[in-house]
């Protein structure tokens, strides 16, 4: 049993007097495809959010391949070794922001698409390569040749993951002038380009026909076989089903179940959160 | 044969040819009358290359880059002649002061979000042009200072407009060189991603604020070398040209420049500066004329063409030169749909649906 890619360790989130997450339990085991499932409200979304740093959790810790994404140790390693820790004891209780989670691995899509209105395609993608690269200012501005090898091999990257999208002849067009099943899959292959671990899908089915959320499928499991975490948030049940390894229950910010897809089927929780509790 | 080759290298050629242009202005038998205005042509095009990074490509308004601008030039008239420094030292120092000055007023604003920039940029300006007419023990008050030195290499005295002119195209030509490469790198790419969208930039690894703050500092560096030359090619400063409407001018030339393209940039500080120190210096007896025009400009130009003019007349030439055939029948169709469009747009000028009952 190898380590889980993500825990969660009594997570909470309120905002005010909402308690939209309320003291969540999680693993999700690497290599696999797991699903956040839930009615509306449930607070699926805000769990991304929480996972992503997008908020901070009011508490709880969030553990990525083991490390808390808290005391996170890379972000120790920001510091100087030479300076005194205790002068930043409070920077490393800080969270880290999701500028650094994106670079330590975990990817995210949005329910709405979030794409870069003012660039092409292939640029999207491009911009994905962000983290695996780190030329600046000055390299950029005199050209160094150092900086030439590495453009070169973010295009090469970014191609990769554009063809692998089958999105190859709009390489050159506007992002936001695709249909929205091509916006959906360009914002996939743009967090992919980040090279994560975990890849976080927010309702990645959400406005597809039958089609393309067929190949929507094959292309989560192709993800998958590259070694790369999947987590989806998905309201459409037959897709879940169909493609889920394990599969997370949520309602009204609590875990009710969780389970292979033959298991949260039958569980009576499971039923009288979607369906209603019978009164007796 | 000779065509398409031509035709493939033809940023080439255009390049080339600004570039002879540029260099055969100061010369007695072509526009050497015009070799004054160039200059603050040049310099206006620095100002106007940082406000096009931060405003075009990182969408961050700037109502106050005139304060970074009059910062250099009162470093550097100060640090020359006051303290009677070596003047490239003191570029140098008046470069690197502003940029730390703009890195300490950057730090806080960037941690909110929106467009608290423009508000807060707007208050330093209007703080900066108090503090130049009130320090009047550094910078000689509302009259300014005059007496600051030439530029100088080794024994070669920057002394007369014919050397200030290619002294300050190498400077501004260096500066959108520079810029365009910028633009077009990893940085450029996550600068108009932030522009594109706050939300996916940093989902995608980009740590948005830092990179806000860089390009800030980086424009107002840029607007700090155009002060410093600006000191030392009139070789007086006086805290007017720094004003708010100044600011208002720079913002006009990066809008007219097109706000997402760097080599608009000329053409906006180009145009806006032959208008007002040409066109509109006939007109002396409506001195704040310039103001109603600029706002005019300003507003045309966002409802008509949010790009930019720049932008805007490089894809209508495109454009004519795709359907350049077809043009007698859209002409035909054009003339019956135009009456209609007009009455559309003066409608929306006018704001006629304010006393018109609303739409059912």
């Amino acid at each position: 049993m190898s380590q889980p890619i993500l825990e969660t360790k009594n997570l909470s989130k309120a905002f005010g007097g909402l308690i939209a997450v309320d003291k969540v339990d999680l693993t999700i085991d690497t290599g696999k495809i797991t699903a956040i499932i839930g009615p509306n409200g449930a607070g699926k979304t805000t769990l991304f959010n929480l996972i992503a740093g997008v908020y901070q959790q009011t508490s709880g810790e969030i553990l990525f391949n083991g490390k808390s994404l808290k005391h996170s140790l890379w972000y120790a390693r920001s510091i100087k070794p030479g300076l005194n820790k205790k002068i930043f004891k409070d920077k490393l209780q800080r969270h880290a922001p999701t500028h650094m989670r994106a670079s330590l691995g975990i990817a995210r899509t949005f329910q709405h698409v979030h794409l870069f209105g003012n660039m092409t395609v292939l640029e999207n993608i491009m911009t994905g390569q962000h983290t695996r690269s780190r030329s600046g200012f000055f390299d950029a501005a005199i050209r160094l040749p150092k900086m030439r090898r590495e453009e070169e091999n973010i295009n090469l990257n970014a191609t990769k993951y554009l063809n692998m999208m089958g999105l190859g002849q709009h390489a050159r067009q506007n992002a936001l002038s695709l249909p929205l099943g091509q916006q959906k899959l360009l914002a996939i292959a743009r967090a992919l380009a980040t090279e994560p671990k975990l890849i976080l899908l927010d309702e990645p089915g959400a406005g597809l026909n039958a089609l393309e959320k067929r190949e929507l499928s094959d292309l989560i499991k192709r993800i998958r076989e590259m070694g790369i975490t999947v987590v989806l948030v998905e309201h459409d049940m037959p897709l879940v089903m169909g493609l889920a390894e394990w599969i997370i229950v949520l309602d009204s910010g609590q875990k009710i179940a969780e389970g292979t897809a033959a298991q949260v089927q039958k569980d009576r929780k499971v039923i009288a959160a979607y369906l209603g509790e019978e009164m007796e | 044969m000779m065509l398409k080759w031509v035709r493939k290298k033809w940023n080439y050629f255009a390049i080339a040819a600004l570039l002879i242009f540029l260099i055969l202005i100061p010369f007695d038998w072509f526009l050497s009358r015009y070799t004054s205005l160039m200059i603050i042509i040049g310099i206006s095009t620095m100002v106007t290359v940082g406000l096009c990074l931060l405003m075009g490509y990182t969408g961050q308004v700037s109502l106050g880059q005139a304060a970074f601008y009059g910062l250099g030039a009162y470093f550097s008239a100060v640090l020359s002649k006051t303290y009677s420094l070596n003047p490239w030292l003191a570029m140098l120092i008046a470069a690197s002061a502003t940029g730390a000055f703009a890195y300490a007023v950057g730090y806080p604003i960037f941690k909110l979000r929106g467009n608290y920039l423009a508000m807060a940029t707007l208050g330093i300006g209007l703080i900066m042009w108090i503090l130049f007419n009130q320090l009047s023990q550094y910078t000689g008050g509302p009259d300014g200072m005059s007496g600051i030195p030439y530029l100088s290499i080794g024994g070669f005295t920057f002394d007369t407009n014919f050397k200030r002119y290619y002294l300050v195209w190498f400077f501004c030509l260096a500066i959108l060189f520079l810029s365009q490469n910028i633009v077009r790198s990893r940085t450029g790419r996550a600068l108009r991603a932030i522009h594109g969208n706050e939300a996916a930039a940093e989902s995608i690894g980009i740590n948005v604020n830092q990179f806000k703050l860089k390009i800030f500092v980086l424009s107002s560096v840029y607007a700090s070398l155009a002060g410093s030359l600006f000191a030392h090619h009139l070789r007086h400063v006086s805290p007017q040209p720094f004003d708010f409407l100044a600011s208002i001018k720079l913002v006009v030339m990066a809008v007219i420049g097109g706000l997402a393209s760097i080599w608009g940039a000329i053409f906006g500080a180009g145009t806006t500066r032959f208008l007002s120190d040409e066109v509109l210096l006939g007109f002396d007896k409506y001195p704040q004329l310039d103001i109603i025009i600029y706002g005019l400009i300003l507003m045309l130009v966002m409802i008509f063409m949010p790009e930019g003019l720049f932008v805007a007349i490089k894809s209508g030439t495109l454009w004519l030169k795709v359907n350049w055939r077809e043009m007698p029948s859209i002409m035909k169709r054009k003339r019956k749909e135009w009456p209609n469009q007009m009455k559309h747009i003066f409608s929306r000028l006018l704001l006629i649906r304010l006393w018109r009952k609303s739409e059912p």
